[in-house]
């Protein structure tokens, strides 16, 4: 590692610490959502389907009276009378063929109808949570059952059950990008053809932190205040706005910590508008907090996507088209980021690395009796580089290449960036050729034939696999990021921001950014995420998609850098001179034409210096190349880690200890995927099988050992400091590397999440020829 | 209702209580010590890791009728004054925390388990971990931080 790689202390008290919100969450002094509590607060609990499709017929909540302190039950009827019907969809209107979009309702209460289990019926509300679950269990609804389908395909065929009266076929939506004539004619002309199908399988996000809400109705403004896990306020107060029909100045959004997001957050969920129906009937304060039951029932799921990609090559092994057919499986309703998520990203990013001179995608939207489906870390990024670097290590394997030979002869070469790909994109800038050459050579790739003969001679199946990804980030839904700067009279500067963070350490790489251009010690930089204390919120992103360092934290350089010309303005009057004349060094305003001198916060006593940095920002494209070792005990099935390895393209680095755990978490989070995560319904019933921790395979600690981690930098230029954004680009990353690594120790092709010691194991045995041949 | 008498870092309580409250209530609802997270219902993610008369526990596992007389201590109890305890004090060197959430169990467990185990070897850490699930950090820089407290509380 480079002289950069350092653990970046700061002293709070009398403490090390190497973020600045480090104290307050080592000592149990974090404030998440279900840590809120208001006087005089009511608790909600919620009844769900216990069943994928079914009529409701009656709810009978007479016995709830039996239990002491129960104030009400809300059901359908209730959000019907509201009109809490419609959560946001930021669908584009018409699809393929000039297709609308169907969007179908999501009443926040069931409205004579289920469609997955787990979907919300009634709400109970009551003076103790135990009392409004006592509550639940007495409510007698009776179904009758309708079939249920949960496999997409399945569902967009003929005949299928129908979810929504409105949404024939289950089809909500097709889509298309690229051109499909001129992929057509390349595949009809290649030299080779090769064509893989993967499932991008279902996966739950399981931030650590469960869902929770507390809800507060202000009669004299009609307006609620909301506390709930959010990756920012302004995405938030939208989706409740939308949601709830209301304007977006009805609400307020007041939350600290936020115990992991990775995408879950953005969704405004049908238990918090249906608990806004309460507080404003009741005039109290509701309280929810999730079960981690609930969690695995309810909260939006990623991926889903079954992909197919044909890959056109000529006789020396060019790309010359791709087609994609993609199917994505959105669950029983569409979730505000889902399907448009896992349309979009990918069409920008269709290309991969690679110069391939046409593209097509056809996308089908599927509704099924399962989740709702979002943005989950990647949203939709890591699942057509999982697709496409799939394809690429099969077409190698067809072609008796060399993987890295065959990705090389393919890459953009850096003197075509800016290159503008065949879906639209203009990809700003990568080195392809020079990072994933720098990657090779630490990996020693060339040495592994070595390394696997002696994996073979313990009696272990040895692989090797890499990735070569990249994916837009930076462009946001919103027309600007703005940072507002004041400076207090005792020196500390104030830095709100409307990005929130959900584990990511913004409250540090903020400060360094801001600290870095005022040139002050990083710990007088207070930094307030959310409008808490705030009249008018700014405008500006949640943090998601990667683009927070790239948005918000450059705009922290930018309100720093105006923070001083404002100041300049202000000390010229004290200094006696003009404010052309006055300097800034290191928290002081000085001239070569004036005796005097004035300190931030001396000025900041005197005069209010305050200001609102803000920029707007294309999109920039961090990019990567992953390269990782397995051992598989044949006798198990069980598969090791034996070496990873990343380099990876992110621009400026702001605080390396950041960059290296969020590459780790995000490594770690495709890897979870890649080994054991897996959210299966069961095929009859509907119902979800891996409803817990005992089923559903979270990675552990030692999974994956070590890793080593490198940069290549190529700067963004899309902002002043250079920056390119890196949360998710690991997951994108690791999905296909360990993928490819497996499926090279076995010596096949097809082979789909999760990759248990079951499933490998069966594969073994399946090519027991073909190992003994290879190994 | 039962009348629960315990002490929770160093300070004697008595709550009246459901007979079915867990203790991770008690601590959360009825001494407002919200350190002590909930992130799962089957006992597997660990967030709620306490220490009962010396022992790391989950707490939603444990009736709060169970710890009666017992002698609890929980995140909030674990720095002394300005000074953090070592398990604290390695999670944010290594930058072994991302969200928190996990974070208050995971030093609880940590500390319970390097009272057992002073010298762990790593897959010795890895088994002691298992118990508890982080989302954020991959665990890399967990078991680093383990790695730390170990050599900071042997010496």
């Amino acid at each position: 590692m480079d002289q950069h790689h350092h653990s970046q202390l700061f002293k709070v008290g009398n403490a090390q610490v190497s973020r600045l919100e480090d104290i307050r969450l080592i000592t149990g002094n974090g404030k998440y959502s279900s840590d809120w509590n208001a006087p005089d607060q009511l608790h909600a609990c919620f009844l769900r389907s216990d069943r994928a499709h079914a009529r409701i017929v009656s709810i009978n909540f007479d016995k709830v009276g039996q239990i002491k302190g129960v104030i009400g039950v809300y059901t359908g009827a209730d959000a019907k009378v509201a009109g809490y019907l419609r959560p946001p969809s930021f669908l584009p209107a018409t699809g393929k063929g000039g297709m609308k979009a169907r969007v179908p309702e999501r009443p926040c209460l069931a409205i004579g109808k289920v469609r997955f289990v787990g979907d919300p019926v009634a709400m109970v509300i009551a003076d103790s949570h135990l009392a409004a679950q006592d509550a639940c269990e007495l409510i007698e609804v009776v179904y009758e059952d309708l079939p249920a389908v949960v496999d997409p395909e399945d569902a967009l065929k003929p005949g299928a059950p129908q979810l929504h009266d409105d949404v024939p076929g289950n089809n909500p939506y097709e889509a298309e990008s690229g051109s499909e004539a001129p992929v057509t004619e390349a595949i009809a002309n290649a030299a080779y053809v090769v064509k893989l199908t993967v499932d991008c399988t279902r996966v739950t996000a399981s931030p650590m932190e469960p869902r929770a809400a507390l809800i507060e109705y202000k009669a004299d403004t009609d307006s609620y205040v909301v506390h709930t896990p959010s990756q920012g306020v302004n995405m938030t107060r939208k989706q409740f706005a939308t949601y709830a029909n209301l304007g977006e100045d009805k609400f307020r959004v007041e939350i600290q910590d936020v115990g992991g997001g990775f995408g879950q957050r953005s969704t405004c969920y049908p238990e918090y508008v249906s608990m806004m129906m309460a507080a404003k009937a009741l005039q109290r304060p509701i309280k929810w907090v999730s079960t981690r039951t609930e969690s695995f029932l309810t909260d939006t799921h990623g991926r889903a996507n079954i992909i197919t990609c044909t890959l056109a090559m000529d006789k020396n092994a060019q790309f010359t088209g791709l087609r994609v057919d993609w199917l994505t499986d959105q669950g029983a309703y569409l979730s505000p980021t889902g399907p448009a998520g896992h349309i979009r990203n990918p069409t920008t990013c269709l290309n991969g690395v690679y110069k391939i001179p046409a593209l097509y995608a056809h996308f089908r939207v599927a509704l099924t009796n399962t989740g709702w489906v979002a943005a989950y870390r990647g949203a939709g990024r890591p699942d057509i580089a999982y697709a496409i670097e799939r394809v690429v290590d099969a077409a190698a394997r067809e072609l008796n290449m060399d993987p890295a030979d065959l990705r090389r002869r393919n890459y953009v070469p850096l003197n075509e960036y800016p290159y503008k790909s065949a879906t639209g994109s203009t990809i700003e800038i990568a080195d392809l050729p020079g990072l994933s050459a720098k990657a090779l050579t630490l990996a020693d790739w060339s040495g592994f034939e070595a390394r696997r003969a002696a994996s073979a001679k313990k009696g272990k199946l040895r692989g090797i696999g890499m990735s070569a990804v990249i994916e837009p980030t930076g462009a946001g839904t919103y027309p600007r990021d703005e940072i507002e700067l004041s400076v207090n009279a005792d020196g500390l500067v104030t830095l709100h921001t409307v990005a929130h963070s959900q584990g990511q350490g913004h409250e540090t790489s903020f400060a360094m950014v801001t600290a870095n251009a005022l040139g002050i010690p990083t710990e007088r930089i207070k930094v307030r995420q959310g409008d808490a204390d705030r009249s008018v919120t700014m405008v500006g992103n949640h943090s998601g998609g990667s683009r927070t360092m790239v948005g918000a934290g450059t705009v922290c350089h930018i309100a720093a850098n105006k923070l001083i010309d404002a100041g300049k303005s202000l000390a010229a009057e004290d200094l006696g001179v003009e404010p052309s004349q006055v300097s800034y060094s290191k928290g002081e305003f000085s001239s070569p034409h004036s005796k005097k001198k004035i300190t931030l916060a001396q000025l900041a006593a005197k005069k209010k210096l305050s200001v609102v940095g803000e920029g707007t920002f294309t999109s920039t494209y961090p990019n990567g190349c992953h390269i990782t070792e397995v051992e598989i005990d044949p006798e198990t099935g069980v598969t090791d880690i034996a070496s990873y390895l990343s380099v990876d393209d992110c621009g400026h680095i702001v605080s390396h200890t950041i960059v290296e755990g969020q590459m780790h978490g995000a490594v770690v989070q495709g890897l979870g995927q890649v080994f054991g995560e897996h959210i299966v319904y069961d095929k009859e019933s509907g119902q979800m099988i891996t409803g817990s921790f005992s089923d559903y395979i979270m990675p552990r600690a030692g999974q994956l050992k070590s890793m080593q981690m490198e940069e290549y930098t190529t700067l963004s230029k899309i902002g002043p400091l250079g920056i390119k954004g890196m949360g998710e680009s690991g997951c994108t990353a690791s999905l296909p590397a360990l993928v490819n690594a497996v499926s090279n120790a076995l010596g096949v092709k097809h082979l789909d999440m999760p990759l248990t010691p079951s499933k490998v194991w069966a594969t073994i045995q399946q090519n027991k020829a073909h190992l003994a041949k290879h190994h | 209702m039962a009348k629960i008498e315990l002490k929770i870092n160093g300070k004697q309580h008595s709550f009246d209580v459901e007979d079915r409250t867990l203790l991770v209530n008690l601590i959360r609802d009825h001494a407002q010590l919200t350190g002590t997270h909930v992130g799962c219902d089957t006992s597997q993610c660990g967030a709620c890791t306490v220490h009962m008369n010396g022992a790391a526990v989950k707490s939603c596992t444990v009736l709060a009728g169970q710890a009666n007389g017992a002698d609890i201590t929980t995140i909030e109890g674990m720095a002394k004054g300005d000074k953090l305890h070592p398990v604290q004090q390695a999670f944010t060197e290594c930058h072994a925390l991302q969200c928190g959430f996990c974070t208050p169990g995971m030093i609880m467990a940590v500390s319970g388990f390097l009272k057992d185990n002073p010298k762990p070897t790593d897959e010795e850490i890895y088994r002691g971990l298992e118990g508890n699930l982080c989302r954020c950090t991959g665990y890399i820089n967990i078991v680093k931080a383990v790695k730390q407290a170990a050599v900071a509380m042997s010496k």
